[in-house]
């Protein structure tokens, strides 16, 4: 009998371990995660397009080795009956990204992993790989491609409480520089009066304190599988950094794999929402844990620390804010439905704000040539009154003399400011639009040679590319902007009054005017010198047409287009962060049409619905889900 | 140094015209004086914007302060320097042109200022600029000009597209005398209708390919006993 319940044991344990698919072993630390169903759309796509994408950046390295050139993902070994589940997340201590996926053909996929290793295993059952900052789990018939990165704060941390243990010196950043400069340029702290100064004055951490966090690195040294260099004492400060990360780095990829494989624990597990969100038949879900970001936040750990009681009221509030959604691939379209969930407290706010009627006075001055717009309609005013009714008693509990001070100035603020006046002169509702490039007038200086070479400046005109944007807010009291416009107007000669609208020289790059029309209603600034001289009141029958007017209007708070072949090129790079220029490069060379609705809010969820019309063939729909999919995770990073 | 390093790379960036006039007037007893003009104004538009950010690229974008109080900490260390005098720097931060002038005693005290006050300013590793320092040579009765090596090294550091953002730019390098011009060795270069100044106009672009280009000794008539 004892056997025969052994077996059944074994027997449960061996096919828990096979029975569980790709979406069981995504991270409970996973903030963000893609689950691709249909991945069979995919086996078109090019192995070298696919590690283009921002969502495969930790494959970059791996996979342009050339090992899939000319491949497409049918030949690497996947398979294409399980999900491919992208996810990424940031904790307090390391970031961590990955994918999970089916794996057919083990000889296959090593096919295109080539330059992955095996490894000595650390966990039953499982084969570990690893190659540069990359490794690959496989359990069963499921790989597990994971990249664990310890945040610099926390390496910095480390690595200077050692460095300094051990009597060396103050070492400056070189700011314009790309990396410590730590051997040629440290400073003796006894030299340095600065330093020494701000040593004293700071209370810096105890001796006691520096010696145990040596301590730790070396009992994680030790109880890690890998030693990176026994002679750590001799280390200069940049590699001492290296091997703080590298130790670190160990460390948290062992708990994260321990937590997932021999403690059974994963997201799917831990979050019942995204298990409901995987039984869905599309061709993919997304999801989005805005609580977690929020609470590990570096802003919020200092709110835990400096007042823990407000921490927990906000943790409360933004409990359950969760975005999820599903992929649908039309014939000629891609769609992104998402459904943005939150508690009711927080949702009547959101539905306060979002309760503003459509101003349509805003489609006159959105031309139909337009290469994007989006227009924005809420409420500030009620949004206003809601957050007071709910975020101000959590601020009068607070026992802290800033935060006393802080309701106190907003009380008298509240008891004696005119909102009506003020919320009637900004009350939310704005529209952007962006019209492409044109020439505009800008002076230069040349210099001139005479016959000796003598030279002399001259100040030339020339013309040069500038981006057209619009931006305006809908008021009802154009007297209060008049009343800032007409005394900015006595304060510089730059800025003119032109009658239906202002001019204000050089206010743009410090090179082209800014025009502002403050008329019918609106608030508008542009440096469309067009619309500004030629269409005070609108672009009349140039505008957009009735019926992109009907579809602006009946979205709820908002709407926004863009034509991305329009768009595209004719962005100015310069002005967008790192992480922006990514997701327009990932959607260069694109064409079609990409519109953003949204529904009425409620207080617990709103809708928003992401479609890309695509233009050209349908013979490659799975190039157009990694597109979606990566432009969303871009977004939700 | 860094920081004006780094302006001058924002205008090659953002595929932008940059107009450099090297000019240096020589006196017959070999002192003379440097000016050095940097105008960026063509591109005042896209280097606003980038001076709007705070990073480009992963590099710190300099704020307008910043890069004013580089070059007066530029001027401070140049005119401590041996054999230099009268250190001027003009920065009109609206049109983005730099104007540098100075005198000097000697073309080699010139040399060894630029360098030394380049490997303070950069604190680059000093076997860098120190292996040909003679990118100027005044004979008394000739005068060669050429391209310092750290400059042709740095020129290989740069990347091909940032390579292919020079063809716009202008490198004009003026020298001028108190005696006649009796000829000059390189073919492109003008001679003024006073024959008293030298000029050899090159395009950003074609220098970064062919370094020497500006390679040229100019040969003085003789002086009168």
């Amino acid at each position: 009998m004892k056997l025969i319940c052994l077996f059944v044991a074994l027997s449960l344990s061996i096919s828990g371990v096979y029975s569980q698919n790709s979406e069981d072993f995504i991270p409970v630390d996973a903030v963000t995660v893609f689950s691709l169903n249909n991945i069979s759309l995919l086996q078109k796509v090019s192995l070298d397009d696919l590690v283009k994408y921002e969502f495969m950046a930790e494959l970059e390295q791996e996979l342009f080795d050339g090992s899939t050139s000319g491949k497409s993902i049918k030949e690497s070994g996947i398979d294409f009956d399980q999900k491919l589940n992208i996810f990424y997340g940031r904790g307090d201590e390391y970031e961590v990204a990955g994918f999970t996926f089916g794996i057919k053909d083990l000889n296959q996929l090593f096919t295109v992993f080539d330059d992955f290793d095996e490894q000595v295993s650390p966990l039953e059952n499982v084969k570990y790989y690893s190659s540069y900052f990359n490794h690959l789990l496989v359990r069963g018939n499921v790989g597990i491609l994971i990249r664990v990165d310890p945040l610099p704060r926390v390496i910095g941390e480390i690595a200077d409480s050692i460095w300094y243990s051990r009597g060396n010196e103050y070492i400056p950043y070189d700011y314009y520089g790309d990396y410590y400069q730590a051997e040629e340029e440290t400073i003796s702290a006894e030299d340095e009066g600065y330093f020494q100064e701000s040593w004293e004055e700071e209370e810096g951490p105890s001796e006691e304190e520096i010696f145990n966090v040596e301590d730790e690195i070396e009992e994680i040294e030790d109880g890690a599988d890998y030693v990176y260099d026994e002679d750590i004492a001799s280390k200069n400060y940049n590699e001492l950094r290296d091997s703080v990360y590298a130790t670190l780095q160990q460390e948290y990829l062992n708990n994260i794999c321990v937590e997932l494989i021999v403690n059974n624990k994963n997201l799917k597990k831990e979050d019942k929402e995204l298990a409901t969100l995987l039984t869905h038949t599309s061709e993919g879900v997304f999801y989005l844990d805005n609580s977690r970001n929020l609470t590990k936040s570096q802003r919020f750990g200092y709110l835990q620390s400096i007042l823990p009681s407000l921490h927990d009221e906000i943790k409360e509030l933004y409990t359950g804010n969760k975005i999820m959604g599903d992929f649908i691939l039309n014939e000629s379209s891609i769609e992104a439905k998402m459904t943005a969930n939150y508690g009711e407290a927080l949702g009547s706010i959101y539905t306060a704000l979002n309760d503003s009627k459509f101003d349509k006075k805003v489609t006159k001055y959105i031309h139909k040539d337009n290469s994007a717009y989006f227009t924005y309609n809420v409420d500030l005013y009620q949004a206003y009154e809601k957050a007071y009714e709910i975020v101000m008693p959590m601020l009068r509990d607070e026992k802290n003399t800033s935060v006393t001070s802080s309701v106190l100035t907003i009380e008298l603020l509240n008891a004696f400011v005119d909102k009506e006046a003020l919320f009637d002169t900004y009350r939310g509702s704005m529209f952007g639009t962006f019209n492409g490039v044109k020439k505009v007038l800008v002076r230069r200086i040349d210099y001139t040679y005479d016959e000796d070479f003598n030279y002399t400046e001259t100040e030339v005109e020339a013309e040069e590319d500038m981006p057209i944007f619009t931006l305006g807010f809908s008021t009802k009291r154009n007297d209060i902007p008049n009343i800032v416009l007409e005394q900015l107007a006595k304060m510089t000669s730059e800025f003119k009054n032109m009658g239906k609208y202002w001019r204000f020289d050089n206010a743009i790059l410090n090179s082209v005017p800014l025009y502002i029309i403050n008329r019918n209603g609106l608030f508008i600034m542009t440096n469309d010198e067009d619309l500004a001289v030629n269409h005070t009141d609108g672009f009349g029958s140039e505008r957009i047409s009735r019926k992109q007017v009907k579809l602006t209007k009946k979205t709820g708070f908002v709407y926004g287009q863009i034509d991305w072949s329009k768009t595209i090129s004719n962005l100015p790079r310069e002005i967008f962060t790192a992480e922006q220029n990514k997701l327009l490069n990932s959607m260069h060379g694109k064409a079609g049409m990409m519109t953003l609705t949204s529904s009425k809010t409620t207080t617990t969820t709103t809708h928003f619905n992401l479609k890309y019309d695509f233009n050209g063939t349908y013979d490659n729909p799975g190039q157009y889900i990694l597109d979606l999919v990566n432009s969303l995770y871009i977004i939700m990073k | 140094m860094k920081l004006i390093f780094s302006f001058l790379a924002l205008g090659f960036m953002l595929s932008s015209c940059i107009e450099i006039i090297d000019d240096i007037t020589m006196n017959a007893d070999g002192s003379g004086t440097f000016k050095y003009n940097v105008n960026l104004s063509v591109s005042k538009v896209k280097i606003n914007s980038v001076l709007a950010l705070d990073s480009l690229e992963g590099k710190k974008i300099p704020s307008r302060d910043e890069i004013k109080g580089r070059i007066n900490h530029f001027v401070l260390v140049l005119e401590q320097k041996n054999g230099i005098s009268n250190v001027i720097v003009d920065s009109d931060m609206e049109n983005y042109i730099i104007k540098l002038t100075c005198d000097f005693k000697s073309v080699r005290l010139l040399q060894d200022a630029i360098t030394s006050t380049l490997e303070e300013e950069l604190n680059e590793n000093s076997n860098i600029l120190n292996e040909n320092l003679d990118w100027l040579t005044w004979t008394g009765d000739s005068f060669a000009r050429s391209i310092p090596d750290f400059t042709i090294k740095k020129t290989k550091q740069l990347k091909p597209e940032e390579i292919s953002l020079l063809k716009q730019g202008n490198y004009i390098c003026i020298s001028r005398f108190n005696r006649p011009v009796k000829e000059c060795s390189n073919a492109n270069a003008q001679i003024a209708k006073n024959n008293l100044a030298v000029m050899l106009k090159t395009n950003a672009y074609s220098l970064s390919q062919n370094l020497n280009l500006l390679e040229n000794t100019i040969y003085l008539s003789a002086l009168k006993p």
